[in-house]
This record gives structure tokens, sequence and C-alpha cells, in this order.
């Protein structure tokens, strides 16, 4: 499975070079993003700006904004893309199986992602001197909200199989996640914050609030239902993904635009 | 063993309230060696019973085997299967022809420098190792055909399925594919072929399979099926006139002389006293009637048509 995920990566990594007007693009984004965070531009950081005021807080925060919505989006993008280039169907003929080879490609696409901005914020924080005092245990919060948003990008993917153009929901769905990380359930009290907690992403991004806005301890029982939440989203999303594969099968729907 | 064992096949879509026997009770089998030629009209079933062999569409009864395994219950199975679909590009155009050979063969399960290497390889052998780093959506339309193939071998499927692998080729890259389908097969190769290209597929195929509104009308050897629509019926061309004698003879033997041409319906024995009649005339051609795949074809279409 490993040489899955190394292929995919290597060839994400192909196709970001062949559309060199889109990278340059990306990148000279995401360097004035982290750029204009380090000279003060708070309001650039968006949805990001409520896990403090603090630089590493607006970094952090950008940086999951950023990632969630890319795990979200990417594979129903994806899948569009690859209904319509004639290119899916030789997807579904890996021995793997069109979960596994998605899930190596996520993976592949996160790192990438990954790799992207750590390098540019790196190469500014040799520029400006800067150095961002990060707390390190913001990381595993990160990780769970990122599980939850790879659960809900299968679910998207599942529609994204059967419909193959829904290009408008992709788009609805960003204040969705807007409210899903946002929303303050931790602070909330009785069973809006029960349900609150019930629903995707929340426990990780309440426990990042709690551990960088407002300078709390690590909470390990937040964390431990993050990690649960997260874990579920993601085994949802597969399986509803899995169901969608079956089901396209059924119908022959799996090569149509 | 078969490569192929496709057992009664069904399928029917329901959309937007209707309902549609897309295959009904479709059997297949392909040998080591052999191409089958699967033809048929348009929506006739063809594409359907192709990809429920290839696991990309479940049929609602009857089963498939591809080396023994069955696609819809084993994924595995899928290693032995390589397959070119028609209608789609099969391979990334944003890649390379190398590029797409080392993704698609570790997707198939090889480790990654096993794939570049046989990617290398079929390359040399596809006459395409010129064009190993230029981008495949820079190469001729033949060039990404013969590449499409490539990748559906990089494997070393058992079976390969090649969906018009023809269409929309010009007379040389058409005559390359057809060149390489038929090394391939002589390679022990087994393949399932379908075409609306008639003499393609009688040019390549071992055994014909010809399937009209989702059921099999005829399945059977190329050359078996083809004389079995040929008819009893010789031409014979001789030089010089026929004076009305000899014309009364060969009326009398059951010939009919019509533009210089004589035209006889009988066995090999009535064909020796009419060539005795002609004696001593020059001979220039004698030929018995054959069938050609597209008579064979839309008689069979046309006679189930009115059945």
């Amino acid at each position: 499975m490993l040489r899955v995920v190394a292929v995919e990566f290597k060839r994400s990594l192909l196709m970001l070079r062949r559309y060199p007007m889109e990278m340059v693009g990306q990148l000279i984004v995401i360097t004035l993003i982290f750029y204009g965070l380090f000279l003060g531009a708070r309001y650039i950081a968006g949805p990001a700006a409520q896990f403090g005021e603090r630089l590493d807080a607006l970094v952090v925060g950008y940086v999951l904004w950023t990632l969630a919505l890319f795990a979200i989006g990417d594979l129903s993008w994806g899948l569009m893309n690859e209904a319509r280039e004639g290119t899916l169907e030789q997807v579904f003929l890996s021995p793997f199986g069109p979960a596994r080879v998605y899930m190596a490609r996520n993976v592949a696409g996160l790192l990438l992602m990954l790799g992207l901005n750590l390098s540019i914020l790196g190469l500014i924080m040799l520029l400006t001197g800067v150095r961002l005092d990060f707390s390190w245990a913001a990381l595993a919060p990160l990780a769970t909200v990122l599980l939850g948003a790879y659960g809900l990008g299968f679910l998207l993917g599942a529609l994204a199989l059967y419909f193959k153009r829904i290009q408008a929901f992709l788009n609805l769905f960003q204040f969705v996640l807007m409210f899903l990380i946002m929303t303050p359930f931790e602070q909330l009290h009785g069973p809006v914050r029960t349900a609150g907690f019930l629903l995707p992403m929340t426990p990780g991004a309440g426990q990042l609030r709690a551990l960088l806005a407002r300078g709390e301890a690590f909470d390990p029982d937040l964390f431990a239902l993050a990690l649960v939440s997260g874990i579920v989203y993601l085994a949802i999303g597969l399986w509803v993904f899995g169901r969608a594969v079956r089901i396209v099968k059924q119908r022959g729907l799996i090569g149509g635009y | 063993m078969a490569v192929l064992v496709a057992d009664n096949l069904h399928k029917t879509f329901r959309a937007q309230g209707k309902t549609v026997r897309a295959v009904e009770g479709v059997s297949l089998r392909v040998e080591r060696g052999e191409v089958l030629a699967f033809l048929g009209p348009n929506g006739a079933g063809k594409t359907t019973t192709i990809k429920m062999v290839a696991g990309l569409i479940h049929p609602d009864r009857g089963r498939v085997q591809v080396a023994g395994r069955d696609p819809h219950r084993d994924p595995w199975a899928l290693r032995q299967l390589g397959a070119v679909l028609e209608g789609n590009r099969n391979v990334y155009w944003r890649l390379t022809p190398l590029e797409n050979l080392e993704y698609f063969g570790v997707l198939k399960g090889l480790a990654a420098a096993e794939a570049r290497r046989r990617g290398e390889r079929l390359l040399e052998r596809f006459d395409l190792s010129g064009k190993r780093s230029a981008l495949t959506q820079q190469l001729s339309r033949g060039m990404q055909q013969k590449l499409a193939i490539a990748v559906s071998l990089i494997h070393e499927p058992a079976l390969l399925l090649l969906d018009e692998p023809t269409l929309g080729l010009d007379v040389e890259a058409a005559e390359t594919v057809k060149a390489l389908i038929r090394e391939l097969a002589v390679e022990g190769q087994a393949i399932v072929l379908t075409t609306h290209h008639l003499e393609v597929a009688q040019q390549l195929s071992h055994r014909v399979a010809i399937i009209r509104e989702g059921r099999i009308v005829a399945e059977d050897l190329t050359d078996r099926l083809l004389a079995r629509f040929s008819g009893d019926q010789y031409e014979i061309e001789v030089a010089g006139e026929l004076d009305a004698a000899r014309r009364t003879r060969l009326a009398a033997l059951g010939a009919e002389a019509l533009d210089g041409r004589i035209v006889f319906v009988g066995d090999a024995e009535g064909l020796w006293h009419v060539l005795e009649a002609l004696k001593p005339l020059p001979i220039l051609r004698v030929e018995k009637d054959r069938a050609d795949l597209t008579k064979v074809f839309l008689k069979l279409i046309r006679e189930d048509v009115r059945a």
C-alpha cells in the first residue's frame, strides 16, 4: 500500500508541475498570506482568526483551514475530473480497489500540501527572522480535525461518484466547514454542547481553540473525544464511499458524466 | 483452462421509469492465444458485457471467471486483466508515456522499479521510446492508443479487453495496432476485441460472437462461420467468346454465362463438368463465393430483427 501512496505522491507532484501557472499562483497566494500574517495583517487569516490573536495561533489556524478545505474537496474534484477525462474506470480496474487508491491519493495530496505550506513558512521565518513558538500539543487535535475532514471528503466523494457534477454543492460546503470549525461548542453547556461535539471536526477544533486562543492546558479527555470523532467520521465516510462504489457498479454509472 | 469464462450474464438497467434489458444470458469463453471478436450494433450490449467481465458493472445474474478468479468477489482477479475502454482516454494526458506506465503498473500491484523496467521494454516494443518524455497530450491519436494498449499490458495480464481499439485511427496507425494485436495473440495473449470495423475483426479473430439486443445470435470459429454463410456458388472467368453450342451445354449443366463470367451453383463434381465444357478456352479465374464478416453480420442482425 505504501507503494501506492508513493506513486500517488509522484503523480500529484508531476501533475502540479504540468500546470505551472496554477502552481506559481498557489505559491504566490500561500507566500502572500503567510507574509501578511507575519506583518500583522490578521484579517487575511479568514476563518482561522478565531484560533487566537498570537501569530502562531493564526498560522496553525490558517494551515488547518487550508488543509481541511483541501481534504474535503480534493477527492470530489478529482473524481469529477477523472470521470470527464476518461481515466476513472482505469483507476477502478486496480486490484487495490477505489477506496484504497483514493485514500492513498488523499494521503499523498495532504503530504504535498503540508510540504508546500511548511516550506514557504520556513522560508519566510528564515527571511524575516521571526520565530514561532508552536505548541506541539496542537498537532494532535489538528490531526483529528483532518481525520474528520477526510471522512466528509469521502462522503462528498460518494456523491461525486454517483452524480458526477456537484460543483455548486462543493462550493456551498465551505460555509458548512466554517460553521463546524468556528462554532465554539466547547464553551457551550448541556445538550447543545453534546450535540455540537457529535458533529464532525468540532471536538478537535474546540481543543485547538482551548490550546491556542485561551492558553488552556491539554485536556486528554477532549482529545480522546476528538480522536474517536475523527476515526468514526472517517469510517463512516469510507463505508458510504464503498456503498457508492457498489451502487455505481450495479447501475453502470462509473464512466458516465 | 479457459482464460475467460463468462457464464449466463444478465443485466437490466432501470432509469426514468424505463427498464432496459441490456444483456440476457450472454456466455463467452476465450482460450489462451485466442482473439474473440465480440460484435454487435450500437446498443446491443457489447460494452455492458465487457464491463461486466472487467468488474466495472455487477451482473444481475451469471458469473465471470478470469484465469479462474471472479473479479466481482476477488479484486486480485483484476491483476489478470488489462483493458482499453472505448470513449475513454485511459491514460493521463498530463503525464509522459513512461510516467503513465509506472503509475498504472504500481496500481496493478507492481513495484515502481519493476513497472519502470517493464514500461521501458513496452515503449521499445511499441515504438514509442522516442516519445518517452513527451506529454501524452502531445502524441498523435495512434500513439496515444498504442500507449493505452501498452499500459493495459504493463502487469502482463492473462486477458486483454480491447473495446474499439482502431476507432478514430488513420490507416497507418490502425495497421500498426492490428499488427500488435496479432503479435500479442501469437505470444499467447487471450483477447476480447469489440469493433465496428468488421474487416479488422475478420483479419484478427479466431472466433466471433455476435450480439443483438442483449443476446448472442451467433458464435463460432471465424472461418467456420464464414464458410457457413458462403454459398456453393462458383464464378469462372475465361478468355475469348463463348459460342452458342457451349452456352447451351453450360446451361444444361446448370451454369449461366453473364457478361464474360460463368456462374455455377453446385458441388465440386459439377464444377469439373463445367470446366470440361469450357475446354480449351484459357481459364483466367475460378473463385468460390466466400462470405465476408460484414455480409454475415448484416444477415444475422437483419434475420434477427425479422424474427
